[in-house]
């Protein structure tokens, strides 16, 4: 399969990057292709203009004095799962990026574009050379063929990074040609399949901001897939949760979850049933099972709505079951 | 500027330097395959799905499909043309092909660049070890026991060990 022609810009700078976006129309961003590439490959976009962050430099993590951790979104996923710096201050992050499709795909994509990642769905996702049906709603049309009478895109944002940065209040700052400006990470969604993210055509995320966390705290991060590894999420499910100084009681709790909707969901439920109680069998058994309420489940990838709903379940148990033998394990 | 222009690159693939006009959408995998005649790297899914592309891009196994080869100026590239040299195979080509893991032998270039790169940051994999590194690479033939086998066989030969 063969690219579609395009001019290739590589600034040097993110301003400059945004500088291009804003100038030149039909011109598209990438960092690290593995998500931009496929899709113009299928068809599915064809941009002019290729503003590539490939030119730019890549700065390794930095701590501030508070203890902020600032990466550099065009981080690869491999660098993002083994620097030093994010493995202490930010394990929930770096366990996520390290289940991230394969370790090809991890050396190539960024951090940055694991966040800004398109919504999927088994319909859209393929070539439609040889497909005589009215297009989509993502390819411009009025229909969905991934809900039987959908009136409305259902496909689902599938990053496996998100959730972890929504458990660890990240924050991510954006360049755009109108200047820098600074936005919590769930303010980055829309939860709009047509339109996950909410950044303007001409912004880039440069930087992640992930604050410190005082005291004993644990993390773990599930992934449901139908293989092993190579998979987008079936569901994913991160888990924060910090402790009080007896390593028993849960101080506050941080659940999100993510790829069964249109953007990453947290579970308020659950974060609140979990606070203030001991973190026993039991109560990570209650608390998993809670874990579907007030939830938005969309059927994908051939994964019905109760299916997930159980999945969902099993997952939290699993990340809920790491994060607590975490906190143990950190005497 | 027009879609059409090429851009002069020089690429260092397997030691050697070579010095192209390459088209902007061009991938590695196109230049390897269709420009130098290296079709030892294979294409399959063309959109990052199987590994078959995989080359390695300073010692870290890539997907050639999905990368512009005008991004692969001045950096290492190999490819599986150049790991047996002067007719020797490396241990992982000789663990190969000793414990038949190949069969109609499409997914193995991909499979020996990604368990070449896995010896040479891990001399002693464990199972799981080996399994992460070749998650991403597809065997339509099903041969995935005796691959394994046969990159824990390299393994124990290879020359970096200890």
């Amino acid at each position: 399969m063969y690219l579609p022609k395009f001019m290739l810009e590589r600034p040097e700078s993110p301003e400059e990057a945004a500088t291009l976006l804003k100038v030149r129309e039909k011109s598209h961003l990438v960092a690290g292709g593995t998500e931009l590439f496929p899709r113009m490959k299928y068809g599915l976009l064809s941009p002019e203009i290729i503003v590539s962050l490939k030119g730019s430099k890549i700065s390794t993590p930095e701590i501030t004095p508070e203890g902020m951790l600032i990466l550099d979104a065009k981080m690869s996923l491999t660098a993002v799962n083994t620097a030093s710096e994010i493995q202490e201050k930010a394990p929930l992050l770096a366990m996520a990026a390290g289940r991230v499709a394969t370790r090809e795909i991890r050396n190539m994509g960024t951090l940055g574009g694991n966040l800004c990642q398109e919504t999927r769905c088994l319909y859209f996702n393929q070539k439609h050379t040889f497909q005589f049906r009215e297009p989509c709603f993502k390819r411009g049309g009025e229909a969905c063929y991934f809900i039987p009478k959908g009136n409305k895109c259902w496909a689902v944002f599938m990053s496996d990074l998100a959730p972890a940065l929504f458990c660890l209040d990240a924050s991510v700052s954006i360049v755009g040609s109108g200047g820098v400006r600074q936005i919590e990470i769930d303010e980055l969604y829309t939860h709009e399949p047509l339109r996950p993210i909410s950044l303007k055509p001409d912004e880039i995320i440069t930087k992640i901001l992930i604050p410190k966390h005082e005291g004993p705290s644990g993390n773990g991060f599930a992934k449901l897939t139908m293989r092993g590894g190579i998979e987008f999420a079936g569901v994913n499910v991160a888990v924060f949760l910090a402790a009080e100084h007896d390593l028993a009681t849960c101080k506050r709790a941080r659940i999100t979850v993510g790829a069964v909707s249109g953007g990453p969901q947290r579970a308020p439920a659950v974060e609140a049933f979990l606070t203030g109680k001991g973190l026993t069998e039991d109560v990570i058994k209650a608390a998993s099972r809670k874990i579907a309420d007030g939830l938005k489940i969309v059927p994908h990838h051939g994964y019905s709505k109760g299916y997930l709903a159980e999945c969902l379940k099993s997952q939290a148990k699993a990340a809920l079951t790491d994060a607590t033998n975490a906190i143990i394990g950190a005497t | 500027m027009s879609t059409n222009q090429k851009q002069l690159l020089e690429l260092s693939i397997n030691g050697e330097v070579y010095e192209l006009a390459v088209a902007r959408q061009e991938t590695l995998l196109e230049v390897l395959r269709n420009r130098l005649g290296l079709t030892g790297t294979k294409e399959g899914c063309g959109t990052g799905e199987c590994g078959s592309c995989t080359v390695l891009l300073e010692g870290e196994p890539v997907l050639a499909c999905l990368l512009l080869a005008v991004d692969c100026e001045n950096k290492k590239i190999d490819t599986i043309e150049g790991q047996s040299l002067e007719g020797l195979m490396t241990p992982v080509q000789q663990a190969f092909l000793e414990k038949g893991a190949v069969q109609c032998g499409f997914c193995t270039p991909g499979m020996v660049m990604a368990a070449t790169a896995l010896l040479k940051r891990n001399p002693d994999p464990s199972k799981e070890d080996v399994m992460e590194s070749l998650e991403g690479h597809l065997c339509r033939c099903t041969g995935y026991n005796k691959i394994m086998e046969s990159v824990q066989e390299a393994a124990k030969s290879y020359p970096e060990k200890g």
